[in-house]
C-alpha cells in the first residue's frame, strides 16, 4: 500500500513537469521530459531538426499551394501539442482573450499642438511677426521719405534765406551764434529752422510738419481720411517793426476755426469773415480784420497778386500784434493773468499733393517764402492814421479792462471764500474749547473784530461819498 | 564800428538772436501725446501679458509706435526699458505655456 501511495505523487510529478515545460517551451512539445535528454547537448535539438525537416517537406509541398496551408499546418501542430496536454488546464483561454478586445478599445488621442512638429499651428504668432517686420519696412520707408522732402525744401530755399537773414540755422545749444546751414530735426516727422539777423524782425521760426509716414496706424488711419503736409512760418517782431493791428486771410473753414480758437482774433475781430471777392482775392479765401484800413493797407497789389497765384497752397496768414496763441482753459481757482502777447506774423502754408508729395513739390513753395519776405518788409512800412491809430488803442484799452474785471471778479469771489473760511474755522476753535471761560472770552474777541470791520467799512463809504461830491 | 552793408542786403549780425525752444507749459496743445499715452499702454500690456499672450504681442506693437513717434530729445533709455519689458513679457508668456496662440473668433 505504502508503494501505491509513493507511486502517485510520482505520477503526478511527471506529468506536471512536461506541461510546465509546455507552456514556455514549445520546443520541447514532444512530450519528453528534461531529464530524459541525454548529455549530449544536441540531443534535445536532434527531434526538432527531424520536426523541421518534417515541416520543410510540408512546406515544399505547400508552397506549390496556397500560402496559407503552411499556416494552417502550423495551426494543426499547434494544435496537436496542445491535445496532449490536459483540456482543462486550458479551459477560458479563448473567453479571457476576447474579454480583453471587448472592455479597451483602442483610443487615438489626437497630439497637443505644442507638441507638433509643426510650425503651422503658430500661425497667428507668424503672423504677429510679420506685423512687425511690416511696421518696421514703414518706419524706415516713411523716416526716409520725410527726410528726403525736408532736404529737398531746404535745398530749394537755402540761398533765399542766406541772402535774407545772418543766422540760419542754430539749434540754442551751441555757445556761439554760428549758421548751423542745416534743419533741426525735432522728431521723424517735424524739422524746425530757426533764422535771424535781419531788419525789421527778431527772427523766423519755419517748422516743416510732415505726416507722420513712418507710423504705420498713422498710415492707415490717413487713408480713411486723406491730409497734407504743411509748413509754418513764425515770425516774431519788435515794437518798432510793426504798428498796433490784427489781421487774418485765409480759407473760410479755417478762418471760421480760428476766429474761435484765438485769443487775439476772438478778441478784436469779432466780426464775421468776409469774403475775399471783395478785395480781388479767390472766393475760397476771407478776411478778418480789426478795422477796414488795415485791410486795405495790408492787401496792395502786390500781396493780393501773391495770395491769388498761391491760393490753394495757402491755408491762413495772420498778422497780430496782440498774439498770444489759442485761448487758453483757465483752471477753477486760478486768477485770470493777462497773456503774454508778442508782434507775430503767422503763415500756414499746405504742400501740394495731399500727402503723396514729391521733392518738387516742397520746391513749389519757394515763392510762398519770397511773399513773407516781402510781408515782413510790407508791415514795417505800414503805419495806421491818426484816426487807425485812435481806434486800435480804444480796442487794446478795452480788452484790459474786460480782463481786469473778470480777474477782479475772480479775486473778490476768491477774498470770499477765505474769509468763509476763516470764520468757520474761528467758530469751530470756539466751539471746541472746553473751558466755559475761555469759550466766552473768544466769543467776545471775534465779535469785537466783526464790529471794527464794519466800522472801516462805513468809514470808506463815506470817504468815497465826500469824495464823489 | 558799423559797417555799410550794401542798401538792397537786409542781413544785420547786430540783430542775431539766439534760438529759444518754445516752452510747452504755455501751450500744452502744441505738444503730441502719443509717444507717453503708447508707452504706458505698452507697460500696462507687459504686466497683463503674463497672463494673456495677446497682451504680450499688443505690448510690443504699443512700445514700437511710441518709438516711432517720440521726440528726438527723448531720452532712450526710457524707450529701451519699455521696448525689453514687452519682449521680456511675450518670452515668459511662451516660456510658461508654449501652446500657440488661440484667435479669438
Amino acid at each position: 500500500m505504502r508503494s501505491v501511495h509513493l507511486l502517485v505523487p510520482a505520477l503526478l510529478l511527471l506529468l506536471a513537469f512536461p506541461v510546465s515545460r509546455g507552456r514556455y517551451n514549445d520546443d520541447f512539445d514532444d512530450g519528453e521530459d528534461i531529464a530524459d535528454f541525454d548529455d549530449n547537448d544536441f540531443a534535445e535539438f536532434e527531434d526538432m531538426n527531424d520536426d523541421q525537416e518534417e515541416e520543410d517537406e510540408d512546406e515544399a509541398t505547400v508552397e506549390l499551394e496556397d500560402g496559407l496551408d503552411g499556416f494552417e499546418d502550423s495551426e494543426a501542430q499547434d494544435q496537436d501539442m496542445y491535445s496532449k496536454y490536459d483540456q482543462e488546464e486550458f479551459e477560458g483561454i479563448g473567453d479571457m482573450e476576447k474579454g480583453h478586445s471587448m472592455k479597451d478599445p483602442l483610443i487615438i488621442h489626437t497630439v497637443p499642438a505644442h507638441l507638433q512638429n509643426s510650425w503651422e499651428s503658430y500661425y497667428m504668432e507668424i503672423l504677429m511677426v510679420t506685423g512687425l517686420l511690416a511696421y518696421i519696412m514703414n518706419y524706415l520707408i516713411g523716416k526716409n521719405k520725410n527726410s528726403r522732402l525736408a532736404q529737398a525744401w531746404f535745398n530749394s530755399h537755402k540761398e533765399l534765406l542766406e541772402s535774407n537773414f545772418a543766422l540760419v540755422g542754430d539749434d540754442g545749444t551751441s555757445k556761439e551764434a554760428v549758421s548751423t546751414g542745416k534743419l533741426n530735426q525735432e522728431n521723424e516727422h517735424i524739422y524746425n529752422l530757426w533764422c535771424s539777423g535781419r531788419v525789421c524782425c527778431e527772427g523766423m521760426l519755419i517748422q516743416l510738419k510732415f505726416l507722420k509716414r513712418q507710423d504705420l496706424l498713422n498710415v492707415l488711419a490717413r487713408m480713411m481720411r486723406p491730409i497734407g503736409d504743411q509748413v509754418q512760418i513764425k515770425v516774431t517782431l519788435n515794437e518798432d517793426d510793426m504798428d498796433t493791428f490784427v489781421f487774418a486771410v485765409g480759407t473760410k473753414k479755417v478762418m471760421a476755426k480760428l476766429q474761435k480758437e484765438m485769443q487775439d482774433l476772438s478778441e478784436f475781430c469779432g466780426d464775421k469773415p468776409k469774403s475775399g471777392a471783395k478785395f480781388g482775392l479767390p472766393d475760397s479765401l476771407s478776411i478778418l480784420s480789426e478795422m477796414g484800413e488795415v485791410t486795405d493797407g495790408v492787401m496792395d497789389n502786390k500781396m493780393v497778386h501773391y495770395i491769388t497765384n498761391n491760393a490753394e497752397k495757402i491755408e491762413s496768414i495772420h498778422f497780430s500784434d496782440q498774439f498770444s496763441g489759442p485761448k487758453v482753459m483757465q483752471e477753477e481757482g486760478q486768477p485770470l493773468k493777462l497773456p503774454e502777447t508778442k508782434r507775430t506774423l503767422l503763415f500756414t502754408f499746405n504742400v501740394p499733393g495731399m500727402g503723396n508729395t514729391s521733392p518738387k513739390d516742397m520746391e513749389s513753395l519757394l515763392p510762398l517764402m519770397n511773399m513773407v519776405i516781402y510781408s515782413i518788409d510790407k508791415v514795417k512800412k505800414l503805419r495806421l492814421n491818426r484816426e487807425g491809430k485812435m481806434k486800435a488803442d480804444r480796442n487794446r484799452a478795452r480788452v484790459e479792462e474786460n480782463f481786469l474785471k473778470q480777474t477782479h471778479a475772480q479775486r473778490q469771489e476768491a477774498a470770499q471764500t477765505r474769509r468763509e473760511e476763516k470764520k468757520r474755522a474761528e467758530k469751530e476753535r470756539i466751539m471746541s474749547e472746553e473751558d466755559p471761560e475761555r469759550q466766552r472770552r473768544l466769543e467776545e474777541a471775534a465779535q469785537r473784530r466783526e464790529q471794527k470791520k464794519i466800522e472801516k467799512k462805513q468809514m470808506k463809504m463815506k470817504q468815497i461819498k465826500v469824495k464823489a461830491m | 564800428m558799423m559797417s555799410f552793408n550794401n542798401v538792397s542786403d537786409p542781413r544785420r549780425q547786430n540783430k542775431i538772436l539766439r534760438y529759444k525752444a518754445p516752452s510747452t507749459e504755455t501751450n500744452p496743445t502744441l505738444e503730441d501725446p502719443t509717444p507717453d499715452y503708447m508707452n504706458l499702454l505698452g507697460m500696462i500690456f507687459s504686466m497683463c501679458g503674463l497672463m494673456l499672450k495677446w497682451c504680450a504681442w499688443i505690448a510690443v506693437y504699443c512700445s514700437f509706435i511710441s518709438f516711432a513717434n517720440s521726440r528726438s530729445s527723448e531720452d532712450t533709455k526710457q524707450m529701451m526699458s519699455s521696448f525689453m519689458l514687452s519682449i521680456s513679457a511675450v518670452v515668459m508668456s511662451y516660456l510658461q505655456n508654449p501652446q500657440p496662440m488661440s484667435p479669438p473668433w
